[in-house]
Formats: structure tokens, sequence, C-alpha cells
């Protein structure tokens, strides 16, 4: 294989742009030279789908983790399934760019046959609903951004 | 005509024999589901499992004893079936009721089953009215001090106050002479309204140098029952085993056939369904029934070993309604089998360990399993019980099992916690363990508690 000096610059960019975005992974290649820069361990098996991602919808896992960290994130407090509106058929409870209060119900997640309101836990804008109607949600799992 | 076995199961439990159960279902084409806490998001048999749902923060309470969580991953995952491992809700009655209300299967006996085989007495006197041989004691529960201390000093000291609600070694107390009853019967029955939300006692001989052999039985939904053999745990510390072999050193052929014979007639008595395994204390070439688990047991692989049988995926089929795949005249017992619970604990102190694991090398070669969902890098968390591996040995003769866990263990390397690596060391170079010498009392006087 050709020697190849190592270019910093390169590899500086792609550890920022692997930040940026909340990414794992990142490989770039030019011709026949690639470098990977990674941030888990190599070889372990990789995490499997969760229920929500199984619909195909483009759910940007790769946001997941920065969306947990998100002091606006509101996050599921049980396994159950997600319901954006208060019957079916009615308007949902909230949509993005909505101003909310706190304590404020966004929407409800059924478990066991009982609906429980999801709340918010601070006022502010919605800026991004990631949980689906009729969607299966885990523990811990972030439905909500409020800004 | 053989039925089809479920689609997807729900593992409900975590560590390494929930590894061993997702194992079980990748090799009959099962899909499975793994359930976590979110301490365990990283453990190895999520990270293989088909789906994955978190169910709740990181103390059990939370995660993995919440029933709803439990139910209603089940209902959004679409599960067939739900296996519940060892410990945990295995072993709960209300558990198994609601799965089945729930339209699950759960992967065991009946509730009725799991209950009558809770209550201590209650087993016993199945036991007893189904022919098994069970300890002396009084019959039934004991009421009052007085009643105790005249069936004591009728029975001969020691005597042992036993909750009714209790199991695993736990809720006992011993009395050593008829000065003693009185306080032993009142502290057992307010521990046991603690530990247990009830304060029945009853009363059993205790016995003096026994070892604790037990029989693991398997029942279909069509009348077929077999046994599969004894294991000897008496190694153990504050009841808790340490270390597994089977067949038992202490038993010959003609003993093991008999209490297996009358074993099985008793379950099929019964109409028992899935595995089993049926605990006695063993004296002076005598049985006596203590109690019987109706689940999976930790100790389980070493009885694969020895008669090369999924036991996981018998208790799989027989849950689908398949019949056992083997009669009674097709098991047979191939050599020698051992297995070392390893644990998160310090060696000396037995303190718990849990962190990250470093450097972590398994053994292998011929002979050698190994049981565990660790991983360098993996941490060990701090809210469950510390066993994370188990190692399984087989050889041809005890001789060649004991040569190659000694073997096995020199190789092992788990770095970043401490474990009880070095006391099985110990032990396998011990001159009583070796001789197959030992009884439930010795690895205490080992390891100096006594």
């Amino acid at each position: 294989m050709a020697k190849h000096s190592i270019d910093e610059g390169v590899i500086e960019q792609l550890v920022k742009l692997l930040d940026e975005h909340g990414l794992t992974e990142l490989e770039y290649g030019e011709g026949r030279w690639h470098v990977r820069v990674s941030r888990a361990a190599a070889g372990l098996p990789a995490a499997p789908p969760t229920p929500g991602s199984e619909s195909g919808e483009p759910d940007v896992p790769q946001n997941r983790e920065s969306a947990a960290a998100h002091p606006g994130a509101v996050t599921s407090p049980m396994v159950g399934t997600v319901y954006v509106a208060p019957e079916p058929g009615a308007d949902p409870f909230i949509k993005v760019g909505d101003t909310v209060g706190e304590g404020q119900t966004l929407l409800l997640i059924e478990a066991m046959k009982t609906m429980n309101t999801i709340c918010a836990h601070r006022p502010g804008r919605v800026s991004k609903i990631l949980a689906q109607n009729a969607s299966p949600v885990e523990f811990g799992e972030v439905l909500i951004i409020i800004d | 005509m053989e039925p089809r076995v479920f689609d997807k199961v729900l593992i409900a439990n975590r560590g390494e024999i929930a590894l061993r159960i997702h194992r079980a279902c990748k090799e009959m084409g099962i899909s499975t589901v793994a359930v976590h806490s979110t301490a365990d998001a990283d453990a190895m048999h999520v990270r293989l499992a088909d789906e994955s749902v978190c169910i709740g923060e990181a103390p059990a309470s939370e995660s993995y004893l919440n029933t709803a969580a439990l139910l209603t991953a089940a209902t959004i995952t679409n599960t067939d079936a739900i296996h519940p491992g060892y410990g945990l809700l295995s072993e709960n009655a209300e558990f198994s009721e609601m799965v089945l209300e729930h339209g699950f299967v759960f992967i065991g006996p009946s509730p009725d089953h799991i209950r009558m085989m809770g209550d201590k007495i209650t087993a016993k006197d199945t036991m007893k009215r189904l022919r098994v041989p069970v300890v002396p004691g009084s019959d039934g529960l004991v009421d009052n001090e007085e009643e105790a201390r005249k069936l004591a000093d009728g029975m001969g000291y020691p005597v042992l106050v036993k909750a009714s609600g209790g199991g695993g070694g736990r809720g006992m107390k011993l009395a050593e002479s008829t000065d003693e009853i009185g306080t032993a019967f009142s502290t057992a029955r307010s521990e046991a309204m603690a530990c247990f939300g009830n304060d029945e006692v009853y009363l059993e001989k205790f016995l003096g140098q026994p070892r604790h052999i037990e029989i693991q039985v398997l029942a279909d939904s069509h009348g077929g029952v077999i046994h599969l053999g004894d294991r000897d745990c008496s190694l153990q510390r504050r009841h808790q085993k340490v270390l597994e072999e089977a067949p038992s050193p202490a038993l010959n052929t003609e003993e093991r056939d008999a209490i297996g014979a009358r074993v099985t007639e008793a379950i099929g008595s019964l109409g028992y369904l899935g595995a089993g395994t049926l605990e006695f204390l063993y004296e002076n070439g005598q049985f006596y029934f203590i109690e019987m688990n109706t689940r999976l047991q930790v100790e389980h692989p070493i009885t694969e070993m020895i008669t090369g049988i999924d036991i996981v995926r018998e208790q799989i089929r027989i849950a689908a309604g398949a019949k056992l795949s083997y009669a009674q005249e097709d098991i047979s017992f191939t050599g020698h089998a051992i297995e070392c619970r390893i644990n998160a604990e310090s060696p000396v102190t037995f303190t718990p360990a849990p962190g990250r694991i470093g450097d972590y090398h398994p053994p292998g070669g011929l002979g050698v399993r190994v049981d565990s969902g660790i991983y360098a890098g993996y941490v060990v968390p701090p809210y469950y019980d510390s066993l994370i591996a188990k190692l399984i040995i087989h050889g041809q003769t005890r001789n060649e099992a004991l040569m190659r866990l000694r073997r096995a263990l020199h190789e092992y390397v788990i770095e970043g916690v401490e474990t009880t690596i070095p006391l099985h060391r110990l032990l396998c170079e011990n001159a009583d363990f070796v001789n197959g010498d030992y009884d439930i009392l010795w690895l205490e006087k080992f390891v100096g508690l006594e």
C-alpha cells in the first residue's frame, strides 16, 4: 500500500463533523485512501433496532444521543404506545412551533389499557416532535424537544 | 405433528441467563426481545437480541420486577411467549397469571404449581402425599412456642424453625437445645413477617452433615415426564451455591435411578409442566426433600453437559405444546461436569466489586464452556447480583474434569474487577474437594466462616 502522509487537518475536520452532528462513525476516502473516525469500540455487535425505529421513517438515529442530552428533551417515563391527540380523529395536542406552558399536556402514552398524560416540564417552544402517533416507545426515549 | 414453536419470545431477565435464553431461541429460529433497565443498555444479550426495549431505571423494582412495563413491552413487540429465567419474577405466581391473562404463553409451569411449591409447607405436604421422602418435622404450621418446644423435644435437637414463605436458605433459625427453641421460634416469626410479609413457621429436623443433591425433571403436556439426573450443590456459602457438579460423587447408579424414578412418578401425578428441580438433603444414604424450584436453575449447564440435552430448548418446546424430545430410556449420562460460579466479589471477603472490566479472556479448548455476558469494557452494574460468569467443564471422568478445570481456571483473565476465580483455583487444589469429600458445611469452614 502506498505511503500516505497524514493530513492532520482532514482528521480534525472529520472529528469536528462527528461531534457537530452527533455521529458515532464517519469515513472519508479519496481514491484508494480512506480514513475512518469512530467513537465506539470496534468489533462489538451493533445495537439492535428499538421498536420505535422499525417503521422505516427517517428517525435520524444519529441525533438520538444529542437529543437525549438536550435540556428541553421530554423523555418517556414508561414503555407504551404514543398517541398525539386526545382521541382518534381529533387535532393533536401540539404541533411544531407551538408555545407551551409548564404542565401543558403534550401527548398520551397508553400502557396496560390506561392512558397516561405526558406534560411539559418547562415552558417554551416545541422545536421537535420525535414521537409518532400509535408508535411504541421505550423508557427514556425522547418524545419531544422544547426549546 | 410438531406444533409451531413461537415466532417471538420476550426474555424477562438479564445477565448471563438472558443471553442463554436468547441463544436457545436463535437456534430455534425464534426472534428475541430483550427488555432491560437503563443500567443494562449495553448488555451483551441486549446487543444481540432482535429487538430491545428499555423498561425502566436501574433498580430491579422499577425495571425487571415492573410487571406493567414487562407486559407492555410484550404487547408493543407482539411477543408470543415470555421466558422468566431464574430469580426475579420466575417463581411469582401473580406474574405468571398476568402473563396468561394478557394472552402470552408463560414458559414455565402453571400459576397453581408455582404457588404450591412457593409455599414450603404445601410443597412438603404435597411431596409427602406423593411418597417422596421428606425431612422429618412438624405436621404443618406451628402456632405457638409451647407447641414448638413439645415438637422439638420430641424430634430431637438440633431443630430448624423455618418460614413457610421463605426458601433459598432464607427465613430459618436454628435451635440446638430446649433452652434455645423459644427464642428461635419468636425470632423466626418476626423476621419472617419482616421479609416475606407472613409469620407462618414450621419445624424441621436439622441434619448434621448432609449433602445438597437435586434432581432435574422435565414434563410435557402429553404425560411425558423424565428426569435428567442429579447435581451435587453442597458447596455453598450462606446458602448461595458456589460450585456444582454432576453427577454427585456421593451417589451410585442404583441410588440415582431410584430417586429419579420416585421423583418422576411424583411429578407425573402432579401434571406439572416444564422444567423443575427437586432439592434434597442427602445423609447416610437417605434423601430428604426440602424444596422444589419451578424454574430453570443457574446450574442447569452441568446437566446439559452430561446428557447432551438443551434444557432451555426443551422448556420452550414444552411451553409451545410439543412432546418431550426424549423418553427416559433415551437419557444417558456421559462423563462428569463441574460449574464454577464466578462473581464480581472479593474472593476473601465476598464484598461485591462492580466496575469496568478491563482485559477479558475466557478459557477455551475441549470440554470448556463459558456462560457469560461480559466483555472487555463492560461495566458490571452495582444494582443486581454479582454473578458475572459460569465456567462449566466437562470431562470423560471426574479426574479429567478436575484437571481440565484447573487448567481452564489458570487461563481465565478478567481484569478490572475482583472476582472469585482465586477461590475456585484454591478449591480445585484442595484434597477434600478432589476426593468429593464434602458436605453443605464444608465450604464455610474452608473460607473461615466457622
